[in-house]
């Protein structure tokens, strides 16, 4: 079902997806490219870059779930950090008063 | 709570993360001999021995990485985890690098013995804890789907929701949280709880703990905010409650609440939620409908 996934169209407690700045950073001083995080990750948020050095890189930002760091807990160099929570939900909860 | 404990450590020899597993193991026999050790190698191989030791025991499995061999040889035999060590999180936790050589580092050594050493602590605190299994149970009235073969229900009052399919109840300045029918079909046969400590603060969507099945790790995210103040120590035992009775039986933590009010205006209510659990549960078959047609 990930594949077919269409961002374009989510939307996040009522909010679209994309205007949701959540997802995760890699810390390529840190990463060891075991690509745990990518095995793990049911939707395709990851992908393996194999134009210059083999780097691991998010590919589908918006395929995150909002509030989910469950790839972090795979990730044994702690390489992965996600957005403050609290801002991201004090952005959902901006964003629906405008829509309301 | 006297059974033989036993341990399972995956071994493998792919990656750091496995030898480190291997010595802890190495480490914990040694530190406490009444502890078995369990070969992962013969077991896989079918040697009885270890098979009626993993019978006979609580099993404290070890796994290196997300692939999780040694939880698995305990799944594939229908066993139940008593303890689980996953390296990468002790290594957050003891903040020391476990380095990618097969040949372990000096750090990497420290790694393990650390490891050991606070699982051993741990262990003797959790032995002398008393499991009080509560049974909240009550009679309610659901909203509820059947999309093939799977069956989706949804408490009409009483709960509220999150869109990452949590639950919570409150009760006055209290509230209970778990997972909803949504999660739990999803994770298919739950084998292991992670419980968040007693005393931890949260916030609304803080991941207060994790719970594992033979196809997934998921986490729990919680729809409301203020401290731990029980934890449903019996899912340890019983972790299939989650599947059987997510929203009575399965609760996962008890929360001392700090502002429901607010952290209502982001949750859904019973009639909600079904709406929303119930247009996802369509979408997710249309796409898995096409995607076998192509």
């Amino acid at each position: 079902m990930s594949k077919s996934y269409d961002a374009e169209k989510e939307t996040f407690m009522g909010i679209p997806r994309k205007q949701i700045p959540w997802w995760p950073t890699i810390d390529y001083e840190k990463c060891d490219f075991c690509m745990e995080c990518d095995k793990f990750c049911p939707h395709n948020v990851y992908a393996k870059n194999y134009d210059e050095k083999q780097q691991l890189i998010v590919k589908n930002p918006y395929n995150c779930v909002v509030f989910c760091r469950a790839c972090a807990k795979t990730c044994a160099p702690d390489a992965l950090s996600f957005p403050d929570k609290r801002e991201t939900t004090n952005l959902i909860k901006k964003l629906r008063s405008e829509n309301k | 709570m006297d059974k033989q404990l036993c341990v399972l450590p995956c071994n493998g020899l792919d990656k750091s993360l496995g030898v480190i597993a291997r010595v802890v193991a190495l480490n914990l026999i040694e530190k406490k001999p009444d502890i078995n050790l369990i070969c992962p190698v013969l077991l896989n191989a079918g040697d009885e021995k270890n098979e009626s030791n993993l019978r006979e025991s609580r099993t404290i499995v070890i796994d290196g990485c997300m692939t999780r061999c040694a939880t698995k040889l305990i799944e594939e035999r229908n066993q139940k985890i008593y303890k689980r060590i996953f390296i990468p999180d002790m290594s957050k936790k003891l903040k020391i690098k476990p380095g990618t050589s097969l040949k372990l580092s000096e750090n990497a050594k420290k790694l393990a013995e650390m490891i050991a050493n606070e699982f051993l602590e741990e262990l003797e605190v959790s032995e002398k804890e008393d499991i009080v299994i509560v049974a909240k149970t009550e009679r309610m009235d659901f909203f509820d789907i059947t999309v093939d073969k799977f069956y989706f229900q949804v408490p009409k009052e009483g709960y509220f929701f999150n869109e990452n399919d949590c639950w919570i109840k409150p009760d006055v300045n209290r509230a209970l949280i778990g997972i909803t029918d949504y999660l739990q079909n999803q994770s298919s046969d739950i084998m292991f709880v992670e419980l968040p400590e007693i005393g931890q603060e949260i916030e609304q969507f803080d991941d207060v703990g994790s719970f594992e099945s033979v196809k997934t790790v998921l986490q729990l995210i919680s729809p409301g905010s203020g401290k731990i103040v029980a934890v449903n120590k019996a899912l340890e035992g019983h972790p299939e409650w989650m599947n059987q009775d997510c929203y009575q039986q399965g609760w996962f933590a008890e929360l001392e609440l700090k502002d429901f009010e607010e952290d209502k205006e982001l949750l859904m209510d019973g009639p909600e939620y079904f709406q929303y659990m119930k247009e996802k549960i369509l979408k997710e078959k249309e796409l898995l409908d096409k995607e076998k047609e192509d």
